[in-house]
């Protein structure tokens, strides 16, 4: 009797957590488009050994062009309605500036030692955001009659999959300004991009969320992704794919490269739950994996790096 | 003396009676035709944020009749239809409710929603104070005129009714 009362609390426990789990949430960051800032002039040129190389210049964007913040602005109060506030990127690149000069400036109290930063966390100190809204907008004139080609883009970050897109021109106006006609142009595309967006979460509801798995080596590991383990003589890309094929939902996902050295996992479909019900993404997925490889038979000591919600590398022969 | 104007009395009441019964039916025929999707939903421009303007064109014997229905086929139409873009600035508009079956695995708030004096008309108001412009009243047949009338239909508020009611999904449900 007493076994059964606890089995039903335990199963009516586990019901709960699992209808109250909620699945990690994608920020989303809208970004002027390069061809935007190109065609605007909001571009930084260097020379990188003899190659002219142009980068936006977001920066002189966000505090210069009156119109983007207004697009921005009218984009992000709309998808905050839908219960979706988005990052700010002009706040994110501030608070990254900040951050930044707060951390120069500060030593240990004990030892005066400043805060440790890799050149990989140097690498990593950017504005990002798991789903980018790239933007972009041209006005057309003919002749006194302006119009605005809107395109707005969803982008995975992870996968570089476009998940959700808004594009088309508005009527040509005699009259109205060009930020009426954008302010129009917002109002008349978001309905059509939040569709799609919403078809691109259902999708990922009902068959897992897409990441990219990646497998490297250390240059002094002595193994490689065709060494061969146990009595079958099965190579370690093999079984690492398997692994893959055995936890992927519905064991999806697409080998793309396969050498010795390296892997590449693509379209890998992870589930958004693990068995104790909480929410995993790409990092808490692929430590299955490494913590697979990690034990016997293979005792393969490896690190693990993440990023975002959506790729997650291995890297085999150490931490 | 007393005789004749009871008779005329019970003439005019059966004569009223008569009117009402017919009233009715075109009621009734005006819903069911809203019901098999028989009117048609246009955009007519970009509106205020969270909401859409439509003309809806609806057909009737009575073009009081379709002038009536409208407000019910316009929600109706954002609800189960959509519309393609077209001139004016427009883009397409797909229907809040995607799923196809959604209509009758609800039929029961729909059918409230969608009564006579329902809950529907919190969530569309008349543009151009209902008047209808000349080229907007068209007689298809001998006896069907098609009416488009210009309305505003508040998009955002619908939605959100429809996810409390949990027949749609909300973009952020799950996260």
């Amino acid at each position: 009797m007493k076994k059964n009362i606890v089995a039903l609390v335990g199963i009516v426990m586990l019901t709960i957590s699992l209808g109250f789990s909620q699945a990690k949430k994608p920020t989303l960051m809208v970004v002027p488009s390069d061809v935007w800032c190109n065609q605007n002039g909001y571009m930084l040129t260097f020379d990188n050994q003899g190659t002219q190389v142009k980068v936006p210049d977001y920066k002189r964007a966000f505090q210069e062009n009156a119109e983007v913040l207004q697009v921005i602005s009218q984009i992000n109060g709309m998808m905050a309605e839908r219960g979706f506030p988005l990052k700010n990127m002009e706040s994110a690149i501030k608070t990254l500036e900040s951050n930044a000069a707060e951390d120069n400036m500060r030593s240990s109290k004990d030892t005066g030692s400043g805060v440790s930063e890799s050149p990989i966390d140097a690498l990593k100190k950017v504005a990002k955001a798991d789903i980018i809204m790239q933007l972009t907008w041209t006005v057309n004139k003919t002749g006194p009659k302006k119009s605005i080609t809107f395109n707005l883009q969803g982008l995975d970050a992870y996968t570089d999959k476009q998940i959700a897109t808004a594009t088309g021109t508005g009527a040509p106006s005699f009259s109205a300004e060009t930020p009426v006609l954008l302010s129009e142009a917002v109002l008349s595309h978001m309905d059509n991009f939040t569709g799609s967006l919403q078809t691109h979460f259902d999708d990922m509801f009902e068959n897992g969320r897409e990441i990219i798995v990646r497998i490297q080596k250390w240059d002094d590991w002595d193994g490689d992704l065709e060494t061969e383990f146990g009595d079958d003589d099965e190579e370690l890309g093999v079984i690492i794919e398997d692994w893959l094929a055995d936890n992927a939902v519905k064991g999806r996902f697409s080998t793309t490269d396969m050498t010795a050295d390296m892997a590449l996992f693509e379209q890998v479909r992870i589930p958004l739950f693990n068995e104790k019900g909480r929410a995993i993404d790409a990092r808490r997925f692929v430590k299955g994996l490494s913590k697979v490889l990690k034990n016997e038979p293979y005792s393969i000591p490896n690190k693990l790096v993440m990023k975002g919600l959506g790729r997650a590398t291995i890297i085999l022969g150490g931490k | 003396m007393n005789k004749q104007i009871a008779k005329i009395g019970l003439v005019l009441l059966l004569i009223t009676f008569g009117f009402n019964a017919q009233a009715q039916r075109k009621k009734k025929l005006a819903n069911r035709d809203t019901k098999a999707w028989r009117y048609d939903v246009e955009c007519e421009g970009i509106a205020k944020q969270g909401s859409k303007l439509v003309k809806v064109w609806s057909y009737s014997k009575n073009p009081k009749f379709a002038i009536g229905q409208a407000m019910k086929n316009a929600v109706h139409g954002i609800v189960f239809k959509g519309y393609a873009g077209g001139g004016n600035g427009c883009t397409s508009f797909k229907p809040l409710v995607r799923n196809a079956a959604a209509e009758t695995e609800h039929a029961a708030f729909f059918e409230s929603f969608f009564s006579d004096g329902g809950e529907f008309r919190k969530y569309v108001t008349a543009a151009a104070d209902g008047n209808i412009a000349p080229g907007d009243r068209l007689k298809v047949s001998k006896r069907e005129y098609k009416i488009g009338v210009v309305v505003n239909v508040a998009t955002d508020q619908l939605r959100k009714r429809l996810e409390s009611e949990g027949i749609i999904k909300a973009l952020s449900a799950g996260f």
